[in-house]
């Protein structure tokens, strides 16, 4: 094998997405697969409290101009940021 | 009549522990090892089985105990694999030298250098040659049957060792087949109560096993122990010949089986599972009319150089398949040991050693074809070409990373399970200490799950060495004058803090390295499937603290590992919670102030509520965790340079009921059950505000 290019990069050095991984590349992990509900933001209601932003425990919410922004590609439709609005201007539903 | 099931090795395992009416398991939890001790902690809740179940704080600690019980007397068996089997090694080695007969079984696994839960017998190799007997399996009954019959071959009054049963994780360990149960008298008949020679009882006599050897001796009793190891080839024969007399089967001669080997003029030679895919290929290689049959290697220790030499009479060329690489020597384990069984031989066989499946890299049939076609070769041109072989597979890797433009310390999604509560932790953790962050993780959910979402450095640490990887990192830096500029913060499970971690921790601690440890607390060992911790509340229910007929739940109280670490008189300790994002934040940032200032280690134990392991919806895990505050159930305290401190204190704490309702690990509670945990809140919450009353801890300056 030697002399060929290693699939990830070093040869013999288990690159990101590995367990021995961490730092070097930049780029979030697609999980959008996993959901059965999203969260449905309702702007109107929504007081930009950002508390759904700090327990999003996948960071797929961050905080935008009308309110908290989802990037549907890292939610796994976990519910925390719906049951944790003090508004409840985040409803799940089923896509 | 013997009852007939489906299930997989590790239940068969811990089916033949229970017919062996062992008296003493000692246990710790390595994934593939481990749902054998929890199907142990089934039978003994339900009344099955009458036995001490003796959960360690590490597998050090583990053969420590099941040397201990066998010592005493009694039948014991513990379990592990790899990176645990590794830990527990120096034990390992004592336990021939003490002649306990006690039975381990090996899910193995492969050892890191490069981690993996798949399977190779790298975990094995170290353990090959320190006086135990070594059987390999290759089927869920002969995983139920070899632990019967090990036993009797280990309490045999003409060996008295230790055994190791090795069955193939995954492949075995958790796959299915069809299993016969014997009967409990027919295994009672075969396998009578243990009788110990000598056990450590000062009530019956003063016998206690020495340790220490004057220096000439040890060369005697090295030879004295090779012969107790040789003898014990006939006894493992007659236990399987008597085995099959009871039950109707058995497993070549013990020692090693043969697979249509009459006139032949090659074998391939095997160990475990991967029998079965090489007996097919026998078979394909045979109907086209290749001579050439099949050995598989069931003892391992003793070696069985005797059977080898008779059938090397026999033949012109040996394939042997290795799932080992002695490092540095160009070969495998079992192609070494071939090749200096067969030495002494006039005219002995040709060798070609094949390295394969390592990893749980899976060897079909079409390889075992390949394998033996070389092995023909050979025979036919009277030379081999290479001695050693690797059989190869291409790696596809699986893409699921979406590129973002910016550089961050953690990035979004991860392979953690949905509203997990480590992840917020980590998330905040990070984004407060910023980029110039190393993070020592010990092994857990975290490394397995968030470290490839990290953008800066993550070094998986040893289980027990966490502080010990971080004392070296803070020293280094601390040499290049860096030590200021750069975070050493641990992310460390309750397993890996409170258990397995604390020596090393409580190490760091005394010394006074700035070096920050996070613990997030998911009160159990999540990553290998739930099992109790030091950290597990009082009645939870995990895999290895079932609610049974007798058990109710986890019987003791959880250490207070934050007091313990003040203790030390570090700078800072703290605990937190994700219900309160803001102290959580500043928690962190003060103990990354304290460190880079050089004033020692900064400790936060931060409670991270499991869905998957707490059996409450995804969706309230933050709920959880406020409720554990606001009932007292999770203290938010602080202690700055011995000053300690409530966070939030509620007028009135609210019933823990209303924590414990939410979460199906408490589900089989009795309402004394409930109040004796009430009772247990109350006093540590009084504790604290009498802790915190004293104005200062009186042990710091
Ligand atoms: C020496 C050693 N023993 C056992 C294991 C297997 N193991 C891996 S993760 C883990 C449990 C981790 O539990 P904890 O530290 O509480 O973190 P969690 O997974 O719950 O987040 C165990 C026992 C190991 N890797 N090394």
């Amino acid at each position: 094998m030697s002399g060929e290019k290693h699939p990830l990069g070093i040869k013999g050095l288990v690159g990101r997405g590995g367990l021995l991984s961490g730092g070097g590349g930049v780029g979030g992990m697609y999980v959008g697969d996993w959901r059965v509900f999203t969260p449905k933001i309702d702007y109107e209601k929504c007081t930009k409290c950002w508390l759904c932003v700090a327990y999003c425990p996948e960071a797929a919410l961050s905080k935008g101009e009308e309110g908290p922004q989802l990037d549907p590609r890292f939610c796994k439709g976990c519910g925390v940021c719906a049951n944790e609005c003090p508004v409840k201007a985040i409803e799940m539903v089923r896509e | 009549m013997p009852e007939v099931d489906v299930m997989p090795g590790n239940k068969a395992v811990a089916y033949g522990v229970k017919l062996s009416r062992v008296k003493g398991i000692a246990l710790f939890p390595i994934t593939p090892q481990t749902t054998i001790v929890e199907y142990l902690a089934d039978f003994i809740a339900n009344g099955e089985l009458e036995a001490e179940y003796i959960h360690a704080e590490g597998e050090h600690t583990a053969m420590a105990v099941a040397i201990g019980l066998s010592l005493s007397g009694v039948r014991a068996f513990t379990a592990t694999n790899s990176q645990g089997l590794a830990y527990m090694h120096e034990c390992v080695a004592q336990a021939p030298a003490y002649r306990t007969p006690l039975l381990m079984a090996i899910a193995n696994r492969t050892l890191g250098w490069f981690w993996s839960i798949q399977p190779d017998y790298s975990d094995v190799m170290p353990e090959l040659n320190l006086g135990w007997m070594i059987q390999f399996v290759e089927s869920n009954q002969e995983c139920l049957d070899t632990v019967i019959q090990l036993y009797k071959i280990a309490e045999d009054r003409r060996v008295l060792l230790p055994a190791m049963l090795c069955l193939d994780g995954f492949y075995l360990s958790y796959s299915n087949e069809r299993v016969e149960i014997p009967d409990q008298e027919d295994v009672d008949d075969f396998l009578p109560p243990y009788e110990p020679k000598h056990a450590v009882d000062p009530t019956v006599s003063d016998f206690a096993p020495g340790a220490g050897l004057p220096p000439p001796l040890h060369t005697t009793y090295r030879r004295i122990y090779e012969e107790i190891l040789n003898d014990a080839k006939e006894v493992i024969k007659e236990v399987n010949e008597d085995f099959g007399k009871h039950f109707g089967r058995t497993y070549g001669n013990g020692l090693i089986e043969e697979y249509r080997c009459e006139d032949v003029d090659a074998i391939l030679v095997t160990m475990g599972s991967m029998t079965t895919a090489a007996r097919r290929a026998i078979d394909e290689l045979q109907a086209d009319g290749h001579r050439i049959g099949l050995v598989r290697v069931k003892t391992m220790r003793p070696f069985p150089s005797e059977e080898f030499r008779r059938l090397a009479e026999d033949v012109e060329a040996i394939g042997v398949v290795d799932r080992m690489v002695l490092h540095g020597t160009g070969g495998g384990g079992l192609g070494a040991d071939m090749k200096s069984a067969l030495y002494s031989m006039e005219d002995r066989p040709l060798i070609i050693n094949f390295i394969a499946g390592m990893g749980g890299d899976d060897i079909s049939t079409m390889d075992f074809r390949k394998m033996g076609e070389r092995v023909l070769k050979a025979v036919e041109r009277g030379r081999v070409e290479r001695e050693v072989e690797y059989i190869e597979h291409p790696f596809k890797p699986a893409g699921r990373l979406v590129p973002l433009k910016e550089k961050r310390v953690i990035y979004p999604g991860s392979g953690g399970c949905t509203g997990c509560g480590a992840s917020i932790i980590l998330r905040h953790v990070l984004d407060v200490l910023g980029p110039s962050t190393v993070v020592v993780d010990p092994p857990n959910c975290a490394g397995v799950n968030y470290s490839s979402v990290v953008g800066v450095p993550w070094i998986l640490a040893n289980y027990a060495a966490t502080a010990g990887y971080q004392t070296g990192l803070y020293r280094g830096y601390k040499l290049k004058g860096k030590a200021d500029k750069i975070h050493v913060v641990s992310f460390a499970g309750d397993g890996g803090t409170v258990d397995i971690g604390l020596q090393a921790l409580s190490g760091a601690a005394e010394r006074g390295e700035s070096i920050i440890w996070i613990c997030y607390d998911n009160e159990a060992y999540m990553n290998t499937g739930i099992q109790r911790s030091g950290s597990t509340p009082l009645y939870a229910r995990t895999t290895t603290t079932p609610a049974g007929r007798l058990w109710r739940g986890k019987r003791e109280r959880p250490k207070n590992v934050p007091l313990i670490m003040a203790a030390h008189g570090i700078p800072y300790v703290a605990t937190a919670s994700i219900a309160f994002i803001p102290d959580l934040r500043r928690k962190v940032k003060r103990a990354a102030e304290i460190t880079s200032a050089g004033k020692g280690l900064a400790y936060i134990h931060i409670q991270a509520p499991c869905p998957t392991g707490w059996y409450y919806p995804p969706e309230k895990t933050v709920e959880v965790a406020r409720l554990a505050v606001l009932t007292g159930a999770w203290p938010l305290i602080e202690i700055e340079e011995g000053r300690v401190k409530l966070n939030i204190k509620p007028k009135k704490l609210r019933p823990i009921k209303e924590y414990l309702r939410l979460q199906g690990r408490f589900r089989h509670l009795t309402d004394e059950q409930i109040e004796e945990i009430q009772q247990w809140v109350n006093e540590s919450w009084e504790s604290w505000l009498k802790l915190e009353e004293m104005g200062k801890l009186p042990w710091y300056r």
